[in-house]
């Protein structure tokens, strides 16, 4: 079995080190890759050292590049546009949230207050990451509030 | 100051001595082109015009003086001995003259029209100046509310970057506090009871927080200009008390809902209204008593909350009343207003703006509403809304 990755784009410690450990609780099998912004998370997916993640986590405002113009390019590039992309960021603002889901991200989420159903959320995500992972989203969306697809 | 021109010294000499001795101040000129250098130097309220001169003559003075901008409006009295054919009095009245006299002349009369003329310059001068500062005065008065205006349009912008600031940068400290209380509580304290309860309180407060923070977003976003679109009210209560779900069965209500019209309004903002008065309904129940909700709606004619119904009147009544706790109706005003609150936090818990929201969509739709309750007698929320937008624009507006 292929291994999955995970890339968390995001600048906040707390919450990279919150998803860190959930996702240890989850599947520790999972590799986890942080970037701390846009560029910086283009720069490490267009070096080829090492494999494409299977999923990018992508926040929204960040310093240097935000998650709308990472977002954008994600989606201009042909290879990296491949990867689904999840929103995961503090905003609830019906704009933003119908704004990423037009621009091609795949769901989006508004960072839980609520270990739980973090752990819900990353459970369903990593069971489903390699095959009917839009489905498993959807039916995420009717039990988390915080979980929205288009 | 009256101007006198003529090229006879004699003729200068006896008007001027009857004028001063009628206490006006007099200058003279013993020619055209002396009287056009005086003109330009000094202000006169008439000018007593000799008609024949050597040089330039009395008509051409004339034209010249109401071709200047600044002596245009001095009022011209011609006065000729030679001509007073038909022909040369008219010519004196195109070439610029109020009036032209004929000599000899009758000195009571000239003064007569002297006074006259001297009055009329003055209080068209006065108009003229009156005008001028008015002029002044409006576009003063424009300037400075176009910029006000656009002093308003920058605050405007400014206050929606505030709502972006409260829903980020306000709620992402508030969000940590809540995920890193929970982390602890559940962790580390769940056998120390004491630590756990003041744990508890905190993730409480938090709570209310990010609700109060919620609302006052949601209130915020209502100033976006609004989008009507034909909208079925059934479709939006039905997704409403979906979301209710919960807190209906939790506090086994009753609802008693009857079909509603379609109207022109904006869904989303509908689904906000009926979410935040039944809310209200559910909240302010009996200890006692389950909650009982009836939603109702009327068409009629009448843009009132009273009146006859009318199966196709342009406005629509909506009803939603419950038998809980009520109010005195002497808080009717106040239960609108924001942050007013009739209840202890530790009663019943709340931001104090739902109503507020609620009364800012009903405005956003040219509408009204109004409350009758009375205190453990339950409460009716009555709102009218216009069924078509559009009708609003041809008639006044509610309100």
């Amino acid at each position: 079995m292929v291994k999955t990755t995970f890339l968390l784009v995001d600048d906040d410690a707390d919450d990279t080190a919150l998803f860190e450990e959930v996702l240890e609780q989850v599947d520790p099998s999972i590799g986890f890759r942080v970037a701390t912004n846009g560029q910086e998370a283009l720069e490490m997916l267009r070096s080829d050292s090492e494999a494409l993640p299977d999923i990018i986590f992508l926040d929204l405002n960040m310093p240097r590049m935000d998650g709308r113009q990472c977002l954008a390019e994600l989606q201009q590039d042909d290879r990296l546009k491949q990867i689904p992309v999840i929103m995961y960021t503090t905003s609830s603002q019906p704009r933003d949230i119908t704004q990423a889901l037009q621009n091609g991200a795949l769901c989006y989420i508004t960072k839980p207050a609520n270990l739980r159903d973090l752990e819900e959320i990353i459970s369903v995500i990593a069971g489903n990451a390699h095959s009917g992972l839009t489905e498993a989203l959807k039916r995420l969306s009717t039990s988390v509030p915080a979980c929205i697809v288009s | 100051m009256i101007l006198i021109v003529d090229d006879k010294q004699e003729n200068l000499y006896s008007l001027k001595a009857l004028l001063r001795l009628n206490l006006y101040e007099v200058d003279t000129a013993a020619s055209g082109e002396e009287a056009l250098k005086r003109i330009l130097k000094n202000e006169y309220e008439l000018i007593i015009l000799d008609v024949q001169m050597p040089g330039m003559d009395g008509y051409e003075v004339a034209e010249t003086i109401t071709g200047y901008s600044r002596s245009k409006d001095i009022p011209i009295i011609f006065l000729s001995a030679v001509n007073i054919d038909k022909r040369f009095i008219t010519k004196g009245y195109t070439s610029g003259g109020v009036d032209y006299v004929t000599k000899p002349f009758d000195p009571d009369i000239l003064l007569l029209k002297v006074k006259t003329f001297t009055r009329l310059y003055r209080q068209t001068k006065e108009l003229n100046d009156i005008r001028e500062t008015l002029e002044q005065k409006v576009e003063e008065r424009t300037r400075e509310l176009v910029q006000a205006n656009r002093e308003l349009e920058i605050s405007n912008g400014e206050l929606q970057q505030y709502a972006f600031i409260a829903s980020h940068d306000l709620q992402e400290p508030l969000r940590k506090i809540i995920t890193f209380s929970r982390l602890v509580m559940e962790r580390f304290i769940e056998n120390i009871p004491d630590a756990y309860q003041y744990m508890n309180k905190v993730i409480m407060s938090a709570e209310r927080m990010r609700n109060l923070i919620n609302d006052l977003l949601s209130y915020s976003r209502l100033s976006d200009t609004p989008r009507f679109n034909s909208c079925n009210l059934n479709l939006v209560l039905q997704e409403t008390m979906a979301d209710l779900e919960v807190v209906v069965k939790e506090k086994e209500a009753v609802l008693h809902i009857s079909e509603l019209p379609m109207i022109e309004a904006i869904p989303d903002q509908m689904r906000q209204l009926f979410q935040n008065l039944i809310s209200n309904a559910l909240k302010f129940s009996r200890k006692d008593t389950a909650p009982m909700i009836k939603i109702w709606a009327e068409l009629t004619d009448e843009p009132s909350f009273e009146g006859t119904t009318a199966p196709t009147g342009l406005y629509c009544r909506i009803y939603i009343a419950d038998n809980g706790i009520g109010f005195d109706e002497m808080y009717l005003e106040k239960i609108f207003q924001m942050f007013q609150r009739l209840h202890g936090k530790g009663e019943y818990d709340g931001t104090g703006i739902g109503l507020t929201i609620v009364k800012k969509i009903i405005q956003q739709h040219n509408g009204l509403i109004t409350a009758g309750s009375r205190e453990g007698e339950g409460a009716t929320f009555i709102m009218l809304l216009p069924v078509k937008q559009s009708v609003i624009v041809q008639t006044e507006p509610l309100g």
